[in-house]
């Protein structure tokens, strides 16, 4: 069976960087998935919910999704994380039975994607990327209609539109939805997603456009789903969102899964040694620092990222940093020492960063 | 498409609710018709000069007015299918337990419900307050082939869809093909003209006068032709060769709708 051959094989991560003429990076990277049952194994059921191989969807020869494998543990959320156009939302959209693969399958709780795609609708809700509501409709509307396309009980459908939509702070308006703000239509697209109790929730940027607030109130309310034993498959382009709400991140990248695995194997496996992040007030001065960096042997990598801002990774702590990275960089408007974070992984792994 | 449920009820009264609340709809589909056929009634004053075997061109051109007001339901289907390929709504449906047969009965259902309303008022205001000539018995025939007709209209107006992601170029388009149709089809001004039979437009207005025009002779109708406009004498076609002919172009247009509509947006 398939399911026992998706790539956990190999462990580490084989990435090789190639520094082109013009110094920035480009990308080859093979493999890509850390063994998750290493990993958090008396947290979650054993039992893998999704399981997806070598999932590919080609637009007229385009690859927005080039030939994906990965398994999703039942009860865990699950993050594909990647910048606009890696295929995210594609891989979404195809393991919601609406895009069909040109190539490849999934099991979503033992039905094949291909060939059973409608035991699986019953199983999952989905959030879609866009607000999708019906504009003219109430709130309740919108939900009732969801819960009556899923079969549920009109009494069924109208107790837990009540609780959902008082958990989301949008119960009792009789407005319609076209009324709402952006965060309240995506607060009410995600109580929509969530009438029918789907064992699988997909999230295609459940917080995009929404104040700090409200993307804080959707933040623990995808927690206290995760405490019910839903399993959560979300998409983000967010760092901050994958970090507090994933227990697995898949990195995308141009249609591939470029690394998988917990925060803290990414972190692991990333190897980035020390982070320095400086800024500067031009891109001369950011040109000439980088010039002298090139030439520090301690220093492993130099990222060049927006607003005039150098990322450099490097070896021997707290004395390179001052015997070696000060004396040559004297010129610069900020400085920011850290730990590696999830942004620092995916510039390592792509060479780019996530809003580029 | 797979099974055909319960669920198209609920899609269907989803699209009424939503139909009520835009007013802009509500205006085509109440208030136009009423308006049309005040401003015929207005047009075509009963002067003498313009009595037709007695009947005045109001009379003929009531038949017109209806053939108009429900084949405005090719605007309509094609606005709704658009709008939900646009606004993501029909994909989000998608990813949930209903056919696409569901929602194509859904949205057949709630325009049809539209359709009804349409065709009381202009039974009502046209017969009843502006006079227009009928026959009584042949009212239920005549309001059934309109609803055949209307349902012909939405499968026009699912091709229409099935090419346009949007609800404004659908409702261009789909305007400008049902007022080309009208024209061609000799539904405002009658045309003396072979094209005429192309059009389903034709076919309904000419059963359709027969039924409130002529209808006192409804079992000659039934087997031979007979004079139905005023510039053709006479038809060689009977009623159910008329009827037929609706008939073939609302499963024709129905049958393409769906088949290109699901081609076009099963991804």
């Amino acid at each position: 069976m398939f399911l026992t051959k998706i790539g956990l094989q190999e462990k580490f991560i084989q990435i090789n960087f190639i520094i082109n003429m013009n110094k920035s990076i480009t990308k080859e990277v093979q493999v890509i998935y850390s063994d998750p049952i290493q990993f958090n194994e008396n947290k979650y059921s054993t039992e893998f919910i999704i399981e997806v191989q070598d999932l590919k969807k080609w637009f007229n020869g385009i690859k927005a999704v080039d030939g994906i494998s990965l398994k999703v543990r039942k009860g865990e959320v699950f993050s594909l994380l990647g910048p606009n156009g890696a295929g995210k939302s594609t891989t979404i959209r195809m393991l919601t039975t609406v895009l069909k693969p040109t190539n490849g399958d999934a099991r979503i709780k033992d039905y094949s994607l291909i060939k059973e795609k409608n035991k699986i609708k019953p199983l999952i809700g989905v959030c879609p990327q866009e607000n999708v509501v019906f504009e003219a409709l109430t709130a309740e509307d919108n939900v009732e209609f969801v819960g009556r396309m899923h079969g549920m009980d009109p009494a069924d459908i109208k107790k837990r539109t009540k609780t959902l939509l008082e958990k989301m702070n949008i119960a009792g308006l009789k407005k319609p939805a076209k009324s709402f703000s952006g965060g309240m239509k995506r607060r009410l697209n995600l109580v929509m997603s969530l009438i029918h109790q789907p064992q699988i929730l997909f999230l295609d940027e459940p917080s995009a456009g929404l104040d700090p607030q409200a993307r804080r109130l959707v933040w623990d309310f995808i927690k206290d789903l995760k405490k019910t034993g839903m399993t959560i498959i979300l998409t983000t382009h967010d760092m901050v969102e994958a970090d507090v709400l994933s227990d697995h991140i898949a990195i995308m990248d141009f249609g591939k899964i470029i690394a998988s695995g917990t925060l803290e194997e990414l972190k692991r496996s990333s190897h980035n040694g020390n982070i320095l992040e400086f800024s500067f007030s031009s891109r001369e001065e950011l040109i000439q620092a980088k010039n002298k960096l090139k030439q520090i042997d301690k220093v492993k990598k130099i990222t060049e990222i927006e607003n005039n801002k150098l990322i450099i990774s490097f070896t021997g702590g707290v004395n390179t940093f001052k015997r070696e990275i000060l004396r040559e960089v004297e010129l610069f408007k900020t400085l920011h020492f850290r730990e590696d974070s999830l942004e620092d992984i995916f510039l390592k792994l792509t060479g780019r960063g996530l809003r580029n | 498409m797979n099974t055909i449920d319960l669920k198209a009820w609920y899609i269907a009264k989803k699209n009424v609710k939503e139909k009520l609340k835009n007013y802009g709809t509500m205006f085509w589909t109440v208030a136009f018709p009423i308006m049309m056929l005040i401003v015929y009634k207005l047009a075509f004053t009963e002067d003498g000069t313009t009595m037709i075997n007695g009947l005045t061109v109001f009379d003929v051109e009531f038949p017109g007015i209806v053939v108009y007001t429900i084949g405005i339901s090719t605007v309509s289907s094609a606005v709704m299918f658009s709008m939900s390929k646009k606004d993501g709504t029909l994909e989000f449906i998608d990813a949930m337990p209903v056919s696409r047969g569901n929602v194509f009965l859904g949205a057949v259902i709630s325009e049809t419900i539209f359709m009804n309303l349409q065709l009381i008022l202009l039974f009502g205001f046209g017969y009843g307050v502006l006079g227009a000539h009928f026959e009584l018995a042949m009212m239920p025939i005549g309001y059934l082939i309109a609803m055949i007709y209307g349902v012909a209209s939405i499968g026009l107006g699912l091709i229409i869809a099935s090419f346009l992601n949007s609800p404004e170029g659908a409702n261009g388009i789909a305007m400008l093909t049902h007022m080309s149709l009208m024209f061609v089809s000799g539904s405002f001004f009658p045309l003396d003209n072979a094209g005429v039979f192309f059009t389903p437009q034709y076919w309904v207005k000419q059963v359709y006068l027969q039924l409130t025009v002529v209808g006192d002779s409804f079992s000659d109708l039934l087997y031979s032709g007979t004079i139905i406009t005023p510039t053709s004498e006479a038809t060689f076609f009977p009623i159910w060769g008329g009827i037929l002919m609706i008939l073939a172009f609302t499963a024709t247009f129905i049958i393409l709708g769906v088949k290109i509509f699901q081609k076009k947006t099963t991804l």
